[in-house]
């Protein structure tokens, strides 16, 4: 009886063997890449793109999606321990100067030359390439640019040409529209009032992604040209009381508001001007979303000091230096940042980072505010390009939310981020 | 025979090795799960990245000393557990009074008291977030409607009331479980020791001083000891509700250990300050203990 039965396991597990050897000869012939996508309209792209190239070559991909906070973790736990988990990872490009600096990135110049190309393709916005260099704009190329977001600036055409206000070319003329919005709709038709600007002031991201147009058309700088923090420089305080005069006129509670939030009150009509991103633009044309169809112009970021310049914040893709498959990676790469392939992309909702998509007629004829879009990637720049702008960021934007939710006077949060900043430099040597 | 032959004697042996066989899995999965990453974050606690590789020493302790930050999360995360504790104590002390009454409806009220409870934090952080909105949640809605001002009421927005909220939804959460625990302790009182305090005519107050506290005290102990140890590491609904913000207003040493971990990687520095948050729990829950036992001593 126990004999018999020690056979029947025994037979059971041959059996098993068998066929999961079975199931990996059949496999063994397809070649099989894993990509890390963001969840979001983004990721979704890049996820129907990787079904598409599965149709068309004998390529198994596998996709392992994350929300946007997960998937740095995913990947920089992944490019430290070098498990070569992933062949394909996207990344938004803060975080690139990281994983390039760390040398977890496979130089795709190389991959190129092998392909007889001697550089990325000359279609790309060069302010797009240049995140994709490690150092920025001038080292060797680690990755491609695949969605060609930067900042945009929102305002009310109609209620601009209600109360005959100049159109947003400095932000002196941000201020005194919204302070004229904020004191004549101060009552709308339901006892609803427009408030004059909305901005994102969460610490984090948000509120330094809102603040650093202002800080840099006030002419403030991250660091000198030694190297050394200067936020507290004259212009950078100036910009911050700035930034907090502004703040009046957004809705009370502001200094916790994420882009959720900035997008609700903009799309129910509730706020007349922002900074916002191209990724919300689709929700601007849809009726089931917007109260403000047809109302809302698009424009690049006004000046101050000097030229407004928008904040890059272009999606890459990169593969890993412990990828097993680059060779595969970089095939699947090149196919899916190619125009043919970004054009879908483009149609599938994400700007493109190629300039002849930018002034594609059928695209231009599908999303009108391409020319401005593609005016504000051109001149565009990024956030500082240094391995430790998540603490940075971190502590620059508590200080900077401290200000705006009244906690502390702009100068006091000025020196006290310059102070953290400092610190977390001292740290690094 | 001297202890030690004894015990290895070959029926000793034989009797050892089945309970041996039998624990071998737990403490393998203990070991594995439990002592080795913890002596492996006593490793990396010990260590610092530096340009010039990695450093062994006591500096993720040292910076604690100089950094704003820590500080100020762990009076963040102390003024939190103590304000939630004490609303919590009170009200489940209430409530669990209130139900060991004959009233009517009683078994009604207990089920309804515990839903909270029994939803996911994360859910309760979630649902909470949409209620304290303060353009679109049905908190400032239902105060509108009162004709209460509510446009500087921004909850979890604003630097002043930010903390009281989060504070608010965990007595919300989780005083159901203190009923319940409280409950439980009560009902399992005899009744003897009341019949005796009614014929010395003792009054309903001095009966709760003096009966009803003291032979409750065990379950009251055990309840603020389980409540102040998760207090000390909440991190869910605050990370949901605010993310620590405004500014730094809630944060909590939970999320800056996260934060330290996960957004900057510098994990040495995060087990640091995690030994440090063990360390102080295991010495309030230390304390709790010792009352404990010096209650059923006597």
């Amino acid at each position: 009886m126990r004999l018999t039965r020690l056979r029947a396991i025994s037979l059971t597990l041959v059996l098993l063997l068998g066929l999961t050897s079975c199931i990996r000869n059949s496999q063994s012939n397809r070649k099989q890449l894993t990509l890390a996508v963001a969840t979001g309209v983004e990721g979704e792209a890049l996820k129907q793109a990787a079904r598409d190239y599965e149709a068309q070559h004998n390529v198994h991909i596998e996709i392992a999606q994350f929300p946007y906070a997960n998937l740095f973790e995913k990947e920089l736990i992944d490019l430290k321990s070098q498990t070569g988990a992933y062949d394909l990872i996207m990344m938004d490009d803060p975080w690139f100067p990281k994983y390039a600096s760390g040398q977890f990135l496979t130089e795709l110049t190389p991959l190129l030359q092998r392909r007889g190309q001697t550089g990325p393709d000359s279609d790309f916005v060069e302010a797009s390439l240049a995140v994709c260099r490690h150092p920025y704009q001038t080292g060797p190329l680690f990755a491609l640019p695949y969605v060609g977001n930067s900042q945009l600036f929102f305002y009310r055409k109609d209620l601009f040409e209600k109360h005959s206000l100049k159109a947003p070319d400095t932000w002196a003329d941000v201020l005194v529209a919204a302070k004229t919005i904020q004191e004549k709709e101060s009552t709308g038709a339901n006892g609803s009032r427009i408030h004059g600007y909305v901005m994102r002031a969460a610490q984090g991201n948000a509120a330094v992604a809102d603040f650093m147009p202002i800080f840099w058309a006030y002419g403030g700088e991250m660091f000198d040209a030694n190297g050394t923090p200067a936020v507290n420089s004259p212009q950078g305080i100036a910009a911050l009381e700035f930034m907090v005069q502004l703040g009046k006129y957004s809705p009370p509670g502001y200094a916790s508001f994420n882009a959720d939030e900035v997008n609700a009150h903009l799309l129910q009509g509730t706020a007349a001007m922002s900074i916002n991103w191209p990724a919300w633009l689709s929700a601007y044309r849809d009726a089931s979303r917007s109260k403000v169809i047809g109302k809302m112009e698009i424009t690049t970021l006004p000046s101050a000091e000097k030229r407004g310049q928008a904040e890059i914040g272009n999606w890459l893709i990169a593969i890993p230096r412990f990828s097993k498959n680059a060779e595969d990676a970089m095939d699947f790469l090149l196919w899916a940042t190619s125009a043919e392939q970004m054009k879908r992309s483009a149609e599938r909702g994400n700007p493109p980072t190629r300039r002849s998509l930018f002034t594609d007629p059928e695209l231009v004829a599908r999303y009108s505010t391409y020319p401005a879009q593609l005016r504000s990637l051109e001149t565009s720049r990024p956030r500082p390009r240094t391995p430790y702008w998540n603490e940075i960021e971190n502590a620059f934007g508590i200080f900077l939310s401290k200000a705006n939710s009244g906690d502390l006077s702009p100068a006091e949060a000025m020196n006290q981020a310059n102070a953290e900043i400092e610190k977390i430099l001292q740290r690094a040597k | 025979m001297p202890k030690s032959r004894r015990f290895f004697s070959a029926q000793n042996r034989r009797e050892l090795l089945l309970p041996a066989v039998f624990i071998a899995p737990a403490l393998a999965v203990l070991l594995s799960l439990s002592i080795y990453p913890l002596i492996y974050s006593i490793t990396i606690s010990l260590q610092t990245e530096t340009a010039a590789g990695v450093v062994w020493g006591v500096q993720n302790f040292a910076r604690l000393f100089s950094d704003n930050f820590f500080w100020t999360a762990m009076a963040h995360t102390f003024v939190y557990a103590i304000a939630a504790l004490t609303c919590e104590f009170l009200l489940g002390l209430g409530l669990a009074l209130l139900l060991n009454a004959q009233i009517r409806g009683r078994g009604l009220f207990r089920a309804s008291l515990l839903v909270p409870m029994m939803l996911p934090t994360v859910v309760v952080g979630v649902v909470w977030r949409l209620m304290l909105n303060p353009n679109f949640g049905a908190i400032n809605g239902t105060l509108k409607r009162f004709g209460i001002n509510t446009e500087n009421l921004t909850w979890t927005a604003s630097p002043k009331l930010a903390m009281l909220s989060v504070i608010a939804v965990d007595v919300w959460q989780w005083t159901p479980f203190v009923f319940l625990v409280l409950l439980a302790g009560l009902q399992a009182i005899p009744q003897e020791p009341y019949e005796a305090a009614l014929i010395d005519g003792s009054s309903r107050w001095q009966t709760f001083w003096h009966v009803t506290l003291p032979l409750l005290k065990p379950s009251i102990l055990i309840v603020l000891l389980l409540r102040t140890m998760d207090l000390l590491r909440v991190f869910d609904q605050i990370f949901i509700l605010t993310e620590g913000g405004p500014g730094f207003a809630t944060e909590t040493i939970s999320l800056y250990i996260y934060r330290t971990a996960f957004r900057f990687f510098d994990f040495g520095y995060a087990a640091a300050m995690s030994f440090v948050l063990l360390a102080l729990t295991n010495v309030i829950s230390a304390i709790y203990i010792k009352f404990l036992q010096a209650k059923e001593a006597n």
